[in-house]
């Protein structure tokens, strides 16, 4: 069953999470997007996103691994360190 | 997957929702849901949009579907159906966070700025999140100018308090201010306030809040600090944020907000901290206290009582460990949120903002229950389960009058039904000395409020309106914008609490005259009549969306209409008091009819709200009784009724119709119900009114904002 399938309040792709913390169309997104290509991926805007991440895919990450998810990429290579497939 | 398995996948489904959709199986919402999807993913948008209809109709609620194909529906351009369809969502789900930011979207692409604010209000109270607040703070400068009246605030912080913003925002909008902000840079409050050539005196705020946290003025607290460290700290606190106040003053008029000083963790003393001479609790609280005897003091400034609003969230939900350590910030969503309601308190009476009168709905508001039908002593209110509640919400207004916010009622009632439980009802906490106004009457709410206004003199803008009723609370919304509307709880238990959470009543001082107005005005209490304004009434209820189903009653309604015969005081022609075993001959009978109505609003289902006995009379039907709820009183539901009545005696070619009246002492309110209806007088006999209409003279029509049914016995 692909994403469009999926119960409500469930959220499936590291973009997607990144499309609504910062309100970017999802399909403007790539695994290369990062705080320079991502209008209000700022410094607060991070801590909005990784509470938004720990919240979607219900785990807690580490600060250092927090302030290493600098791009779309990264967050989904750490993400997989957690057991999360996004 | 190739076409053809594609095309007989969907052929599948649609079989298999057709088979659902007779059997109103519960799996008709996946089948839906799926289909939607593959129509969405396919393009083929009208389809789509006639699927979720069709999915209505039949009780469907496809929420995530209809969101994706309103999404679908903007992205194609379709502004025009995306908006239905999203207000469809939100008509079914309030709460829906994702169709709420689809609906700002549309709104602000449509170039409503009003609305589209509006909408952002909504969606951070839906999501009250800092990227939610965040989004909507960036959002406002796209909007363009709303005449807000300007506020300007400064925040001076010895840590982060940049993510409060975005929360203060949202609390400035909703009180329709339209706010600027100045944060100091990290740290440097002192540098700022002693400099008179500052960022923050540049910027001329109209409110200071200083926030500085404990340990960052006494690091040594964070260890076990001993006693003599402890009151030396203490005196140099003091005395460094008094300094701190008064050099600010004296180059500044702005309202001074100090934050408590609170604990960030618990004790590291345990539990023996309240046993010794260098406990940290006790100090910190001594501290608080001398601080707020000092600020008194001071003009115009004050102490923000931090401790009990992080309070209200608890340290385990308002702080957070990451934030702090990664970015210096102390508080997490949920007290930040907490903090700005606490914040807008000061801002609200420095902005004139402050509203005056609380106009307060009886039945169901003040106690449990309907006084007209139940009597003084059968209604909810006393000292023990279900009573208390209402007790305790009525305690909470009367402290709201030693502050000199004035109390009104608007009531639909009888005066005679209400004045007794005001004057003499054991537990009654307000009684009729502490309303300065009231509005006892049949008429629309609105006119009420809009004459309660006039007569206390005060702006509409100023009055907030407490009313049990979903109905009455849209009328008022609607014809009275300025009027503040209180979202009340289903729950009467929650009554008190949602009054407190109101951050409109706060004072920045309160004088003789405020503690005495309440008197004044009943002093001078005057009634004045205003002339109904009916066009805006019509829309009212054209936006309800009534629907009246009217059918022939049947073995089980009996008990509810018994209810209703015994019950029914104010709505009730001829007030017979039918009990069960007439009502079941009634309805197994031949020459008499009895017909239920339904009425349902799109607040939801009234149920059977409405009654009318008929018998048959020689060539004439006669109308024996007909009752009416007070719930759905004012809606002109009782036509539809009378429309089904007479069509149906009509088609049995019946040319007359009669009907009978018997007055009360409380059923006023139906008086004019034979006579507005085209019927004439036609004499009277042991107390019994009768009226009369020739059938061939025409229909009675039903109004146009209801939509009636008729289910016909077969």
């Amino acid at each position: 069953m692909d994403h469009g399938d999926r119960e409500e309040g469930h959220v499936s792709s590291v973009e997607e999470v990144v499309a609504r913390v910062f309100d970017a169309e999802p399909d403007s997104l790539d695994a290369s997007s990062s705080p320079e290509s991502v209008e209000g991926w700022d410094s607060m805007g991070h801590l909005n996103l990784i509470a938004a991440l720990e919240k979607d895919f219900n785990v807690s990450i580490d600060i250092g691994d927090a302030m290493e998810m600098v791009s779309v990429k990264r967050i989904r290579e750490i993400l997989l360190d957690y057991g999360v497939r996004a | 997957m190739d076409v053809s398995a594609d095309e007989s996948t969907e052929r599948s489904l649609r079989e298999l929702i057709a088979a659902a959709e007779l059997t109103r199986a519960p799996e008709l919402e996946s089948l839906m849901t799926l289909l939607g999807h593959r129509l969405i993913r396919g393009g083929r948008l009208a389809e789509a949009a006639d699927l979720v209809n069709s999915a209505s109709t039949h009780g469907v609620r496809l929420g995530a579907a209809a969101r994706q194909l309103a999404q679908a529906q903007l992205r194609s351009g379709d502004t025009t159906h995306a908006a239905v369809t999203i207000r469809e969502v939100l008509k079914r789900d309030p709460s829906d966070v994702e169709a709420q930011r689809l609906l700002y979207r549309l709104l602000k692409g449509a170039g409503q700025g009003v609305e589209a604010h509006g909408a952002l209000n909504r969606l951070v109270e839906l999501d009250p999140t800092s990227a939610c607040a965040t989004f909507a703070y960036r959002e406002r400068p796209k909007l363009g100018e709303i005449a807000g009246r300007p506020v300007r605030i400064a925040l001076l912080s010895s840590y982060v308090l940049d993510p409060l913003v975005p929360f203060l925002d949202v609390e400035c909008r909703r009180a329709g201010l339209t706010p600027e902000f100045y944060i100091a840079p990290y740290n440097q409050y002192t540098q700022d306030i002693l400099s008179p050539a500052s960022g923050l005196y540049a910027f001329g705020p109209d409110i200071v809040f200083l926030a500085l946290d404990l340990e960052d003025l006494f690091a040594a607290v964070r260890g076990l600090p001993s006693i003599e460290e402890l009151a030396r700290s203490k005196a140099e606190i003091h005395g460094t944020i008094v300094a701190l106040v008064r050099e600010l003053r004296s180059r500044s008029s702005a309202l001074i907000v100090v934050h408590e000083l609170a604990l960030n963790s618990p004790s590291p003393h345990g539990i023996l901290d309240n046993r010794r001479g260098d406990g940290l609790v006790q100090w910190t609280a001594d501290l608080d206290r001398d601080l707020a005897q000092a600020l008194t003091a001071e003009t115009h400034t004050f102490l923000l009582p931090l401790r009990a609003i992080l309070a209200r969230v608890g340290l385990e939900r308002g702080q957070s460990r990451k934030l702090r350590y990664m970015a210096r910030m102390r508080h997490a969503d949920p007290a930040l949120r907490e903090l700005a309601r606490a914040s807008i308190r000061y801002i609200k009476p420095l902005k004139g903002l402050t509203r005056k009168c609380v106009v307060v709905d009886l039945d169901g508001t003040l106690w449990g229950g309907v006084v007209g039908e139940l009597g003084p002593e059968g209604i909810q209110l006393g000292p023990a389960a279900p009573g208390i509640e209402y007790v305790d919400f009525q305690e909470a207004l009367l402290n709201l009058t030693k502050r000199g916010i004035l109390l009104a009622i608007c009531s639909k009632n009888n005066p005679d039904d209400v004045l007794p439980v005001l004057r003499d009802h054991k537990h009654m906490v307000l009684r009729e000395e502490h309303f300065s106004a009231m509005r006892i009457n049949w008429r629309n709410k609105a006119e009420n409020l809009a004459e309660l206004a006039a007569e206390l003199n005060i702006g509409r803008d100023a009055l907030v309106f407490l009313d049990d009723n979903p109905v009455e609370r849209e009328l008022v919304r609607q014809m009275l914008p300025e009027v503040l509307v209180v979202e009340m709880p289903k729950d009467a238990s929650q009554y008190r609490s949602t009054l407190e959470d109101l951050t409109d009543f706060e004072l920045l001082a309160v004088t003789r005259e405020d503690e005495q107005r309440g008197n004044q005005y009943q002093a001078n209490r005057k009634r004045q009549a205003l002339e109904q304004s009916s066009g805006s009434l019509d829309q009212y209820l054209h936006s309800l969306e009534i629907r009246a189903e009217i059918g022939s009653a049947q073995a089980h309604h009996v008990a509810r209409l018994v209810q209703m015969f015994n019950k029914t005081n104010q709505f009730n022609t001829t007030t017979r008091r039918y009990q069960t075993p007439d009502v079941q001959r009634f309805v197994a009978s031949t020459d008499r009819h009895v017909y239920v109505l339904d009425v349902a609003d799109r607040f939801g289902d009234h149920g059977l709200v409405g009654a009318a006995v008929v018998r048959e009379e020689g060539d004439a039907w006669v109308i024996d009784n007909v009752l009416l709820s007070c719930r759905v009183m004012g809606l002109s539901v009782e036509t539809a009724l009378l429309t089904e009545i007479s069509d149906a005696a009509a088609r049995r070619g019946v040319t007359r119709l009669a009907g009978e009246f018997i007055p009360t002492p409380k059923n006023a309110p139906c008086a004019d119900f034979f006579g507005r209806h085209g019927f004439r007088a036609d004499g009277e006999a042991g107390g019994t009114q009768r009226w009369v209409l020739d059938l061939d003279a025409g229909r009675i029509e039903t109004p146009s904002w209801i939509t009636a049914t008729a289910k016909r016995a077969t």
